[in-house]
């Protein structure tokens, strides 16, 4: 099998491996997560200083709390670095060339947004040091540090494909950082407003939207918004935690219960919320969402496609002059 | 090689390319001139597919280029007029980078690169990191670049805007270097002297539209009327007198006691000919001197004659 490395991945990391930019980066983030470990620490000694608990036990709190560092430092770092791909290929004025090449418009984007999760996996494995105490001392299953990598993929993916459409729409880099953040904020925000509002709403009304079928189970069917929050990151991620650490669900807390309680509740939100299909089914669906947007960008980009643009309130077909 | 029918693109209400028709043969060096907002970049843009046209077709060796942009990519090599650099990337990974592009094998780029880099004159800069260059260098990195799939179309767009003399020198020598090596190459340029000495055919571009295009000499001869040729020699007037006459794209203007002088339409390969045919007559021909009108004075011709054209035809529209 002839396997070919993706030609901007492999252009991408030799020039930053050569950047002193991504070692001062690697440092940051590394003293990020040594200051955050020294905390915890500093916190576990003091909660345990009059007590004659095992404090080694209380270590596997570290790994949800640099997990959790990291993928906050990774959410804030991989929208900038695909945010400014293509726009930074404008502004370099190597983007028309780069269209001239045999190279697809998919094939492109998919090389930067592989670069921002292979600079973001760099950052992981340097981590892995302080990672992986709560391993060898904390008693955690190895099984949660695979997890761990396997999650920081998907989310890195996700906060790429994002970073990769907002820099297809826009010429210059800040505006497409300032627009990728954004549009990210709007996933955690946006898909928990639905939820905030019904749940506002429910609080002055009483569970106005509940009615009795003819058998003796109450159903409520409201919190099927709880849908939204399959889109989620921070939800998502707080699923795994709450999973690994506890073994309850965070879409069954937020919902009282009742998922699994007498007073049930119906429709698609209980099929998804047993067990780990909710895991699952955000997992698919957050990689549709970022394929869907690797695939809106790569159609962006294609000089051969033409779109509308309004000029003078009319609405006229032309296309961009990149 | 490349043929283009009936053009058009439009900006919205503007129309920046109206009915453009023009083929290029195999192995011509093209020159497209013409004033700013011509519409000659956005021809160029559309010839190497990085923009839709509104209508018309193109064709490379007599596929439509429109309909297999694959097959376009594969056949056109394009120097913008910008050296857009990358930092931290030598020349043989730069070269090498866009071999990959093109899904060439490593082998076959190192191959590639190694001549390439040879004809650009920069084999010696191969370890050197691309954004430490000099302007003129990148620009023949450039060219280098665009050749790594042995395009059978290189199209430059304004190559030499800011180069220096030696480096414009450099360029020229390569682009004629590359001509007779038989790769068909598209220029545009505002530097007209420049592409009088490199092209041998032109296409003059105004408000979108190809006002004159062909041989460089039959562009002249349309429209100067001819050029002259002045031959001097010390024996055989009558001869000269008599061949000259013979010739059926000449006409003898004044014969002197040893001068002759001509109007004519030859092209250069006819003259020197013409000329032949004179010293194997027994003509001690002692110099010739071809009078031409340069491309400075035809592009301001051809550029003057439609502004002037356009100007009555308002007037008259007016009245």
């Amino acid at each position: 099998m002839n396997m070919r490395l993706n030609p901007i991945v492999k252009k991408d990391v030799k020039v930053q491996s050569r950047s002193m930019r991504i070692c001062w980066g690697v440092f940051a983030y590394e003293g990020i997560l040594a200051l955050v470990f020294f905390l915890t620490m500093l916190s576990i000694q003091e909660s345990n200083r009059y007590s004659v608990a095992n404090i080694y036990s209380q270590m596997v709190w570290l790994y949800p709390i640099l997990a959790v560092t990291q993928m906050v430092i990774l959410g804030v770092v991989v929208p900038i670095r695909t945010a400014s791909s293509i726009s930074g290929e404008k502004e370099r004025q190597t983007f028309d060339i780069m269209m001239t090449t045999s190279m697809t418009p998919f094939a492109i984007v998919w090389g930067k947004v592989m670069t921002a999760v292979i600079q973001s996996m760099l950052f992981v494995a340097a981590s892995m040091p302080v990672m992986a105490l709560p391993f060898v001392i904390g008693g955690m299953p190895w099984s949660a540090l695979f997890w761990f990598l396997a999650i920081t993929l998907l989310l890195s993916f996700f906060a790429a494909s994002i970073g990769i459409l907002c820099s297809s729409f826009c010429r210059k880099t800040v505006s497409a950082v300032i627009f990728s953040y954004g549009f990210y904020f709007l996933f955690f925000v946006g898909t928990v407003l639905p939820f905030i509002l019904v749940s506002l709403l429910s609080m002055n009304t009483g569970y106005s939207s509940t009615y009795t079928f003819s058998g003796a189970v109450s159903y409520s069917w409201w919190e099927n918004i709880l849908l939204f929050l399959l889109l989620n990151p921070a939800v998502y991620l707080t699923e795994f935690f709450m999973r690994i650490m506890t073994g309850e669900s965070i879409v069954n807390t937020i919902s009282y219960g009742r998922l699994s309680g007498a007073t049930q509740i119906g429709g698609p939100i209980r099929l998804v919320a047993t067990g780990n299909r909710w895991m699952i089914v955000s997992t698919i669906l957050l990689l549709a969402v970022s394929f869907l947007f690797l695939l809106l960008a790569a159609r962006r980009i294609n000089p051969m496609i033409r779109r509308r643009v309004k000029t003078h309130g009319r609405k006229k077909v032309s296309d961009r002059t990149a | 090689m490349l043929r283009i029918d009936h053009l058009c693109k439009n900006y919205g209400n503007f129309r920046a390319v109206s009915d453009l028709s023009l083929h290029i043969p195999q192995g011509d060096l093209f020159g497209f001139v013409g004033p700013n907002g011509a519409g000659k970049t956005t021809t160029i843009r559309m010839v190497c597919g990085l923009m839709p046209p509104d209508g018309g077709s193109i064709s490379i060796n007599g596929a439509d280029a429109l309909a297999h942009q694959k097959e376009l990519k594969r056949q056109i090599g394009y120097v913008p007029d910008f050296f857009g650099v990358y930092d931290n990337l030598k020349v043989r990974e730069y070269m090498d980078f866009y071999g990959s592009m093109y899904r060439m094998s490593s082998a076959e780029i190192a191959r590639i690169s190694e001549d390439l880099l040879e004809l650009v004159n920069l084999a010696d800069k191969k370890e050197v990191f691309v954004d430490t260059l000099s302007r003129g260098m990148k620009q023949r990195l450039c060219v280098a670049r665009a050749l790594i799939h042995n395009p059978a179309l290189l199209v430059l767009d304004e190559p030499n805007s800011g180069l220096d003399p030696r480096a414009r020198v450099e360029m020229k020598e390569l682009l004629l270097n590359l001509q007779s090596m038989g790769k068909t190459i598209v220029i545009s340029s505002h530097i007209l002297s420049e592409l009088s000495e490199m092209c041998n055919s032109i296409g003059i571009m105004d408000q979108g539209r190809l006002v004159a295009s062909g041989h460089i000499d039959e562009v002249m001869a349309s429209v100067f009327g001819g050029s002259q040729l002045i031959v001097s020699f010390d024996e055989g007037r009558e001869t000269a007198v008599r061949i000259a006459r013979e010739q059926a794209k000449a006409t003898v203007d004044s014969v002197g006691e040893h001068e002759l002088r001509l109007s004519h339409t030859m092209t250069k390969r006819e003259v020197a000919a013409f000329i032949g045919t004179l010293i194997a007559n027994e003509v001690v021909v002692t110099g010739f001197n071809r009078q031409e009108g340069n491309l400075e004075t035809l592009f301001m011709r051809v550029i003057g004659n439609r502004e002037e054209g356009e100007h009555e035809h308002a007037s008259e529209s007016h009245r």
